[in-house]
């Protein structure tokens, strides 16, 4: 089983001179930003500094103040009812720890927006699934109730879910949050075996610089702005400095012994 | 209570009211049970009270028409009053909860005060110009397992298997709705289609239990067979397949009680049997737990 967007290069996700404004509050001004298929992203900025915002723009839950949003051509809303463009691990997904679904049926979940309202899961459909249910380690859960996984076990199955229609792009907001740091290591290195095994188009949103340069092909510094967008190698000392309150050679050094 | 029921089935009239009554109440237990479980994963219990104690203030209305319009007089044109009431209200909550303008709770909690206090308004009305108290009420607010026509019967079991037919259509749809709306809006899902959808099928349930079980308990059949089921099991198969043999043993048994012991309204004698099965559920329940943990 092979994931089908590797060979193509076009742009996914293409923001135009994007502002946002919650009332007379300015939270996004003037972004502007291409991703590439096959690259992930790490987009990286302060607690309140729009991150979570612009997810939700791409996810079209906003409508921007300005500006354009794109997914593949198409205005977010639209993409997003097609079922097969995006998909998504909320912040803090919502996860009702008694509800009675198994590990392979919230993946299967992820399909549905895709079947349209009368349509049936194909025969690939069901394989696909349980060849991501394997792809993200957790198979032998296949059949656990959801309330009985850990936080790293449930994380990969909501992975697993967001990837079950083959979308063109993941988004990831702050996936790492609440994860203890051997968790952390963990999910870095699965995402590493994702990239390389599927080349994914992959959106990551982290307030953490360490997750983020671990695994991504370019970063996206948010605050308000967009402050910087480009390869990690290249990203300015003092903008680390001054926006995470690290020393990047340090953090090059960490990086590097990976 | 056997040998009268056999007795009652031997005197081919009574049998045949009887018959009707278990037939219509199998039904309205199995769209109602099937409803329940995604009503307490939606935490919406308390939904049906809002819109069946609407039909009250139905009643209320129907009842001041009926001084200008005596034709409006009867059984079936009051029922109908009270359903075009429960289904304007179910709209106005999903509406007002969807747009967020207050929280799912509060407007329902509003729409139970305003329709009540409008019914019993209405019926100090109706009194005070010396019309006495509206005739059968009380039919009304505990149930009747008596006097159902084939027609109704008819009608509440076709009703009933809609509901249920509409939900095995859907079913993915509402899981995943019941899960995270927001997840399903971000996953494709038409959102505020099953949002109506659902508030409109758990009005339907009110308004085709409304006659059996009363304005009063009706929203018991939404609320406690789900609940039960889920106590027992963390397997949808397993939890709808316990809510609905909880809810039909309750709605067939809660009818032929009421009609063993006439003393005895069908709405409370439903209401307690599915509590008795909701508390063998709790403490089954409860055990199963602590041996899988």
């Amino acid at each position: 089983m092979a994931y089908p967007y590797a060979a193509v290069s076009e742009p996914i996700v293409e923001m135009s001179g994007v502002d946002f404004a919650y009332g007379q509050r300015l939270v996004l001004k003037h972004i502007s930003m291409t991703v590439a298929r096959g690259t992930i992203v790490g987009l990286i900025g302060p607690n309140g500094g729009g991150k979570t915002t612009l997810v939700n723009l791409l996810l079209g839950l906003l409508t921007p103040t300005r500006g354009t949003v794109r997914l593949c051509g198409m205005p977010p809303s639209a993409a997003v009812r097609r079922g097969d463009v995006v998909g998504s691990l909320p912040q803090t997904p919502r996860t009702p720890k008694g509800f009675p679904i198994s590990v392979r049926q919230l993946v299967r979940l992820g399909l549905v927006g895709k079947l349209g309202l009368l349509g049936r899961e194909t025969a690939d459909d069901l394989k696909r699934v349980e060849w991501l249910l394997e792809k993200v380690g957790i198979e032998e859960l296949a059949d656990v109730p959801i309330g009985s996984l850990s936080g790293g076990e449930l994380q990969r199955a909501h992975i697993a879910r967001a990837l079950a229609a083959q979308p063109h792009v993941l988004l990831l907001d702050e996936p790492t949050t609440g994860i203890d740091r051997v968790g952390q290591d963990q999910f870095i290195q699965f995402l590493a075996d994702l990239k390389q095994s599927l080349s994914l188009t992959v959106i990551l949103v982290s307030h953490d610089l360490r997750t983020v340069a671990a695994v991504c092909d370019r970063l996206a510094c948010l605050n308000v702005t967009l402050h910087y967008h480009d390869v990690p190698g290249n990203m300015p000392g003092e903008l680390a400095r001054e926006m995470f309150g690290v020393d990047l050679p340090e953090f090059r050094l960490e990086k590097m012994a990976r | 209570m056997m040998v009268q029921a056999v007795a009652i089935l031997g005197d081919s009239s009574a049998g045949l009211d009887m018959l009707r009554a278990a037939t219509a109440s199998a039904s309205v237990g199995v769209a109602g049970a099937v409803l329940s479980v995604f009503v307490v994963l939606r935490r919406w219990a308390y939904l049906g009270d809002g819109i069946a104690h609407a039909g009250f203030g139905g009643i209320g209305t129907a009842v001041l028409l009926s001084i200008a319009f005596p034709s409006l007089n009867n059984g079936p044109a009051i029922y109908l009053i009270a359903t075009v009431f429960s289904l304007a209200t179910a709209l106005a909550v999903a509406s007002i909860s969807r747009r967020r303008a207050v929280s799912g709770d509060a407007a329902i909690g509003i729409f139970v005060a305003a329709t009540l206090a409008w019914g019993f308004i209405a019926f100090g009305i109706h009194a005070h110009l010396g019309r006495g108290g509206p005739g059968g009420w009380e039919d009304y607010l505990l149930g009747s397992a008596r006097g159902m026509s084939s027609a109704a019967a008819a009608l509440a079991v076709a009703l009933s298997a809609g509901i249920v037919l509409t939900v095995l259509a859907l079913h993915r749809q509402i899981v995943l709705y019941c899960f995270d709306p927001e997840l399903a809006q971000v996953t494709g899902v038409p959102v505020g289609l099953v949002h109506y959808l659902l508030i409109l099928l758990v009005a339907l349930v009110i308004i085709v239990g409304m006659r059996l079980s009363g304005n009063l308990l009706v929203p018991a059949l939404l609320v406690l067979p789900g609940a039960a089921g889920l106590r027992v099991s963390r397997s949808m198969r397993v939890v709808m397949a316990v809510a609905i043999v909880a809810s039909v043993a309750a709605t067939v048994g809660g009818t032929a009680i009421s009609r063993r012991w006439e003393f005895i309204a069908p709405g409370p004698a439903m209401v307690g049997v599915l509590f008795l099965e909701f508390l063998a559920a709790h403490f089954a329940g409860g055990r199963a737990k602590s041996q899988y943990d």
